[in-house]
């Protein structure tokens, strides 16, 4: 293959290319870390075929290896009657199969996935071309497009960066390690020449490329799907920058960008090995004839594997319908409502102030209040957004600045910054990092002293960088001021979500919340995904400061929402790592409520020392459980940890999301594993609020779910791999693991897995409604995504009958009542 | 300040004193065969525990040198480069084990590489104290053995393997360097006791031949192991083990080849071509090395070839003659590097803190230039008044030349640019020099600095470093000029040196095959389907995805 390619018409090839790079699913920067479903650009297929495909194409699995399946029937955490009855919902024959893999300790593994391969694996499996001792040619063009790519997007490392003015394909057909970094046999000016005969424009490159290897039209959506998935990563993060371009209604064609970089490695590689034409005429012919029959295959070879995953989810759907018909509604007027996040964390903590008395009723909805807000610390030039990634900021918040001391604050501010800004170039400009290091570099030693020895006083959080201690900050919505009618009706809509329109207690406790990490590239993905990866105070005290504001309650009441005047809403951020509860803004309440807030500080922090003491355990700390004070000096000690690779469990064991009201469940112990949300079908006559949920948490808590799911089952591709070797990227795009390759997205393994157990279990999330079939039904009909998550099997959909708190699922033939099996074995976990 | 002729040869170690000097390394060592032995509980407490006793022998050993002055025998020495480095060791080993202890909590191997830490720990011990060739030399060897074994601590991963591999065989000539430095002080001065052969290099009228050599290849070894350019490769790439052994390897073993460089300080100073040769690798590699590190994109990379920098600014002040500020260097970038490295985790929020300040636009020319001259001005009062001071000596010519260094790095926090209040910028512009010659001073007293230097050598340093500087201005002004973007692609790939410097090697020695090792979780089994030429889907061997 010697031709020199020519212009091409990319008619056909347009919608492939467009195909494929919607099959990728975004990866946010690790500031704003928060949880992808890796499989969302293949929600449209049921999940088993894109199984299938997502095998044949990129080598990838969807389910644990049937051993796992196997301990698992033996642990009891799979019910053998729930194979049977998930192979009679689909296909009864599968049913032997599957009590073969869990019973017949000689049962072969899991099968060896078969997959196609790209130019790159051709070459590599013919002998004596290895770009490298010990390398492959697969390895090291992952390892060039990922260091091309980091040094094209990086904005806070280097501090040297290449042109960015053209595109990524442009500036990688520009770069040297191409021509001069690889032993091509034809020689580096042949390489030269070839990528300057390329079509300038991506999409004419790719189509060109695509003609010139010989795949036809047909199969060239695979196999730039397949291109595509071999530098995941970097595409993931390129459909990021697409997927925020799309929110503000612009652009943006870095993945085409980097498709075309891939494939023009491709046929570089082609073209160099002329012994191998042979071969790759052969290779072209098996894309364009067997690509649709492997897919078929695989898909057919897994099929057992899809009844086994079922029946686990099956199994422990059982044990929470076990306690759901239990449920009484509580009697009687709380002293306290407590809204949280429907974050799990929250379902161990909820219960333990629960425990604390009666008079406390708790509620669940999505961390950022359904505030559609940017944030933007004073005397600070970033702007952040509060609200989950689905959505784009409306309203921006900043701190109040009202009097003379709040106006020096902002100045003050921003001058500690630049001044801390001028020593770090002191240490990290190339002409001072010497005399920084002679000068300065001794402190390290006392640094390196502080840091390992333990102690409980939390570092000062980074957004208060720059502030002296005894400022205090307080956000506040501009339009509060500005429109108090525009404002109401905001508070309306989110007491309206929330569900929270009359009954209002005395106080209402908003509680978002946050994780404490230290030296943690993944920190943001502990903080609240619903406030786009960042704690939820900002929300929760914007929130509090909407809804006690005089003026805004006077409209309310207006709209019909009458909040008493007795009501104070209490913001706090509840810290997931160390489930301690601050309180905010308590100076701010009236006189009334000095006696109550006391009190319910009181409970928090009971509710602390029983969460903590449940938690003990997963944490190795089980020997403290009984000793609460020690206990809560360990686990803070832990969150100070520079060393700590595992100071939380996140939301590793998700496996439901129950909506419902909270008596439904108030007396089952969920272990942390359900996502909990609020609602009541009887206040909801357009079925308006069931609409937002079905369309805004659920998807959440299956991007949460399927994230985890992702980062177990195959943790190279959709995991980010082991912690200890993590080098974040361009400071904040992602992490490399070790010295480079793709960027790495998900979750660490130390995440998923403590070394002896997996922490977490790869369930796809049971979403539990109790709602009407026909309130069901019509979100279903009416909303397209929440049809693909369903009708797919992206996750599992479950009614919660009102009456007598009966379950039934959803199934391909409909509504199908549930009963808890007869071998049931208790709660799972 | 001392003068080299009044330390050597040192008085006489008594024999308990010996062994004091070997106690660090003595329990480390006890404790690196012991771990394996035990649970992985048990292991980290005894590794913890190991390393605690070791820092307190060091005290004692400090205490020691204090009481009765700096010693030697025909093994070990307590002086003040024993004392200091082993202070040193003792810190990075404790912080370095308690910080593994919880970090690789959960791995499979865990004491397998705490074993190794402690047996590396033990190795780089004996060569601080060690004042016999070949004892200084086999522990050096065994040092880089012991830190191998860390190196390919995920041997299932290729490129860990390779560059391992690649640090293995430069090692590997570093040995034959001290080997054939070791015959050649053999045969120059008859003994192979370090302080002896120096004490008979400097009473002599010239260097001998066989003692010139000698000298050279004992800084070629040092060129080797603190991976100065082209031999930088397996340095910038060792981020395939995990962090804590980055910052042991970046603290207490690549800075080997300075200790080694004191201890033969007065030889190397005799020695005109040596020095030249340190000067003149150390210049470049500081130089380039110091650039490329601007254009990384990964914070472990972009630290790696910072060290890179440093260890090249550290021999060429050996290379000068600066032996005190090479001292001083060293155990200043060694805990610096070391903490860098164990809070690498922190990028994240650093680059938010950095996004709070962000600003617009960079500094201007003139804004640049009148940094430039309040950073000079300062810093030449500031050595002016100096010099003045009672108890202290008139900076020689070397010092004045490493002090336009440090008028260079000040300009950054001179330039007037931007927020803040512009008043403090001569405060900022004091207060570096200041502690600079504070310093300078405090480690004059600690290690002796050569009476002379070649008036070449300290013009290449300068000219080395104001090209720098007036790239690094450049760039700052203008990072979009066209030079700039020309250049970039060549600096960012390290000029290519590692490539061609790996290609030669491999070539002679190819790296050996990974081994598996147990994962945690699944790994999809794949096999890739390659046709063969009658259109049939072939399955090649069975490779697992990573």
């Amino acid at each position: 293959m010697t031709t020199t390619i020519g212009p091409n018409s990319p008619g056909p090839v347009r919608d492939a290319v467009d195909a494929a790079c919607d099959r990728v699913a975004p990866t946010w920067p690790l500031d704003r870390f928060i949880a992808v479903n890796p499989y969302w650009g293949w929600r449209e297929l049921p999940i088993a075929e894109a199984a299938g495909q997502l095998g044949a194409l990129a080598g990838t699995t969807l389910t644990m290896p049937r051993s796992w399946f196997r301990d698992e029937w033996a642990a009891g955490r799979l019910a053998e009657h729930h194979l049977d009855a998930v192979a009679a919902l689909g296909d009864p024959d599968l049913a032997g199969a599957a009590r073969a893999v869990v019973h017949d300790r000689a049962e072969p593994a899991t099968p060896a996935l078969t997959q196609l391969p790209l130019v790159t694996d051709v070459v590599d499996a013919s002998r004596g071309s290895a770009p490298a001792p010990g390398r492959t040619w697969s390895d090291v063009i992952t390892h060039q497009i990922g260091q091309h790519c980091a040094g094209h997007f990086d904005e806070w490392q280097a501090t040297w960066s290449p042109g960015r003015e053209h595109g990524l394909f442009d500036s990688w057909r520009a770069s040297l390690s191409v021509t001069h970094g690889f032993g091509w046999r034809h020689g580096s000016r042949w390489a030269r020449a070839q990528l300057d005969s390329l079509p300038s424009e991506p999409t004419a490159a790719i189509a060109a490329i695509v003609d010139d290897l010989g795949i036809d039209d047909e199969a060239s959506g695979h196999y730039l799907t397949a291109v595509l998935a071999s530098v995941n990563g970097w595409a993931a993060w390129c459909a990021y920058r697409r997927f925020q371009a799309r929110l503000y209604d612009v652009d943006d064609d870095a993945i085409v960008d980097l498709l075309a970089v891939r494939l023009a490695w491709e046929w570089l590689l082609a073209s160099d090995s002329e012994a191998l034409a042979d071969a790759l005429e052969s290779w072209a012919h098996a894309w364009s004839h067997t690509a649709a029959a492997l897919v078929d295959a695989t898909c057919e070879s897994q099929r057992v594997d899809w009844v086994l995953q079922a029946a686990a989810e099956r199994t422990y759907q059982d044990s929470v319908i076990s306690g759901l018909a239990d449920g009484q509604p509580v009697e009687g007027e709380p002293d306290v409502q407590a809204v949280f996040c429907i974050d799990v964390r929250s379902e161990v903590f909820r219960r333990a102030l629960e425990s604390t008395g009666d008079s406390i009723q708790t509620r669940g909805f999505a961390g950022f209040f359904g505030l559609p807000i940017s944030y933007t610390p004073a005397g600070s030039s970033l702007t952040r957004p509060q609200l989950p990634g689905l959505l784009a900021p409306v309203l921006d918040v900043s701190d109040v600045v009202t009097d003379r001391l709040g106006r020096r604050v902002n100045v003050d501010r921003s001058d500690v910054l630049a001044e801390r800004q001028r020593w770090e170039a002191f240490g990290h400009l190339p002409s001072s990092g010497f005399s920084f290091v002679e000068t300065m570099g001794l402190a390290g030693g006392a640094k390196l002293v502080k840091h390992s020895v333990p102690h409980q006083q939390h570092p000062p959080k980074w957004e208060s960088d720059g502030l002296g201690d005894a400022v205090r900050l307080r956000p506040r919505l501009a339009v509060i001021d500005d429109d108090p009618a525009a404002a109401a009706l905001l508070a309306q809509r989110v007491l309206t979500g929330m569900g929270m329109l009359e009954g209002f207690a005395p106080m209402v406790m908003l509680c978002g919340h946050g994780s404490l990490t230290t030296n943690n590239p993944h920190a943001a993905g502990l903080d609240c995904g619903a406030c786009g990866g960042q704690t939820g105070e900002v929300n929760a005290r914007v929130l509090a400061d909407l809804l006690n504001d005089t003026g805004v309650r006077r409209e309310l009441s207006g709209l019909g929402v009458d909040v008493p005047a007795s009501t104070w809403f209490v913001a706090a951020l509840h810290t997931t790592t160390t489930d301690q509860v601050e309180l905010f803004d308590t100076d701010l309440a009236p006189a009334s409520h000095r006696e109550r807030i006391d009190e319910l500080e009181h409970q928090l922090c009971a509710a602390g020392d029983i969460a903590r003491a449940e938690r003990a355990d997963s944490l190795g700390l089980g020997r403290l459980a009984a000793s609460p004070q020690r206990l809560e000096r360990a686990i803070a000690a832990r969150a100070n940890d520079w060393s700590e690779v595992q100071p939380e469990w996140g939301l590793a064991g998700n496996a439901a999301f129950v909506v419902a009201p909270r008596w439904r469940t108030r007396h089952v112990d969920l272990h942390g594993r359900c996502f909990l949300h609020d609602y009541d079908w009887t206040c909801d006559h357009d079925v308006a609020v069931l609409t937002l949920i079905m369309t805004a948490p659920m998807v959440v808590t299956n991007w949460i779910n399927l994230q985890y799911h992702a980062s177990t089952v195959d943790n190279g591709r959709y995991g980010s791999g082991n912690k200890v070797l993590h080098n974040v990227v361009g400071g904040n795009i992602g992490v490399f693991e070790g010295n480079g390759g793709d960027l790495r997205i998900g979750l660490p393994i130390q995440s998923l897995h403590d070394g002896n157990t997996l922490r977490h279990h790869p369930l796809r999330l049971s979403v539990f409604i109790e709602a009407p079939r026909a309130a069901i039904d019509a979100v279903i009909a009416s909303q397209p995504v929440v049809h693909d998550l369903v009708s797919n099997e992206w996750l599992n959909l479950l009614r919660i009958e009102t009456s007598d708190g009966t379950v039934e699922e959803r199934s391909a033939h409909g509504w199908i009542a549930r009963h808890a099996g007869p071998e049931h074995r208790g709660p799972s976990r | 300040m001392t003068a080299l002729s009044d330390l050597v040869p040192l008085p006489d170690l008594p024999p308990w004193s010996t062994v004091l000097a070997l106690t660090p390394a003595l329990l480390a060592a006890v404790a690196s065969v012991a771990v394996g032995r035990t649970s992985v509980a048990t292991s980290w407490r005894l590794a913890k525990a190991a390393t605690g006793v070791m820092a307190l022998a060091v005290m004692a050993i400090t205490v020691l040198r204090i009481a009765t002055g700096q010693h030697a025998n025909g093994l070990a020495r307590i002086d003040n480069v024993t004392v200091a480095m082993l202070a040193l060791i003792s810190l990075v080993a404790a912080v370095v084990t308690r910080y593994s202890s919880v970090y690789l909590r959960g791995d499979a191997h865990e004491r397998r590489y705490a074993s190794r830490l402690l047996a590396t720990v033990a190795a780089v011990s004996v060569v601080v104290v060690a004042n016999q060739l070949l004892v200084l030399m086999a522990a050096w060897m065994a040092t880089s053995i012991a830190l191998h074994g860390l190196l390919t601590y995920f041997g299932d991963r290729p490129v860990a393997v390779a560059v391992a591999h690649k640090k293995f065989l430069l090692a590997r000539c570093a040995d034959a360097c001290m080997l054939g430095a070791t015959v050649a002080f053999g045969t120059a001065f008859s003994t192979l006791r370090i302080d002896t052969i120096v004490d008979r290099a400097v009473t002599i009228p010239s260097l001998p031949v066989a003692g010139r050599v000698g000298i050279m290849l004992i800084a070629l070894a040092a060129v080797l192991k603190c991976a100065q350019l082209p031999f930088h490769g397996w340095l910038i790439q060792v981020m395939e083990a995990p962090t804590p052994v980055s910052a042991l390897l970046h603290a207490g073993v690549v800075n080997l080849g300075g200790v080694v460089l004191l201890r033969f300080a007065p030889v190397v100073d005799r020695a005109t071509e040596t020095r030249a040769l340190l000067v003149i690798v150390g210049v470049v590699t500081a130089v380039v090395a110091s650039l490329v590190m601007t254009t990384r994109v990964s914070v472990k990379v972009a630290l790696a070839w910072s060290t890179c920098a440093q260890m090249g600014f550290m021999l060429l002040q050996c290379g000068l003659g600066i032996w005190q500020m090479a001292m001083l260097h060293l155990l200043a970038h060694s805990v610096y590097k070391a903490y860098a490295f164990l809070s690498a985790g922190d990028t994240v929020r650093r680059t938010q803190r950095a996004q709070l300040a962000a600003t617009a636009a960079g500094p201007g020319t003139r804004a640049v230039v009148a940094g430039a001259g309040i950073a000079i001005a300062a810093t030449v009062a500031v050595g002016a008044l100096w010099a003045q001071l009672p108890r202290t000596e008139p900076l020689p010519a070397s010092a004045w030349v490493l002090l336009g260094v440090v008028a260079l790095a000040l300009v950054p926090l001179t330039t007037p640019f931007g927020a803040g209040d512009h008043r403090s910028l001569i405060v900022r512009a004091a207060i570096v020099p200041l502690a600079y010659l504070a310093l300078h001073d405090v480690f004059g007293r600690i290690v002796p600095h050569a009476r002379t230097t070649p008036t070449l050598l300290l013009v290449f340093v300068a000219i080395g470093f104001v090209g720098l500087f007036i790239t690094q201005a450049t760039l700052l002004v203008a990072p979009h000029a066209r030079i700039a973007q020309r250049a970039h692609p060549w600096i960012y790939a390290g000029l290519f040196l590692d490539e061609s410097f790996t290609r030669v090697a491999f070539a002679l020695s190819p790296p050996p095959a990974v081994r598996p090792r147990w994962a945690p979780l699944p790994q999809p089994r794949v096999t890739i389907a390659i046709p063969n030429t009658d259109h049939r889907l072939q399955l090649s061997a069975e490779r697992s995805t990573s």
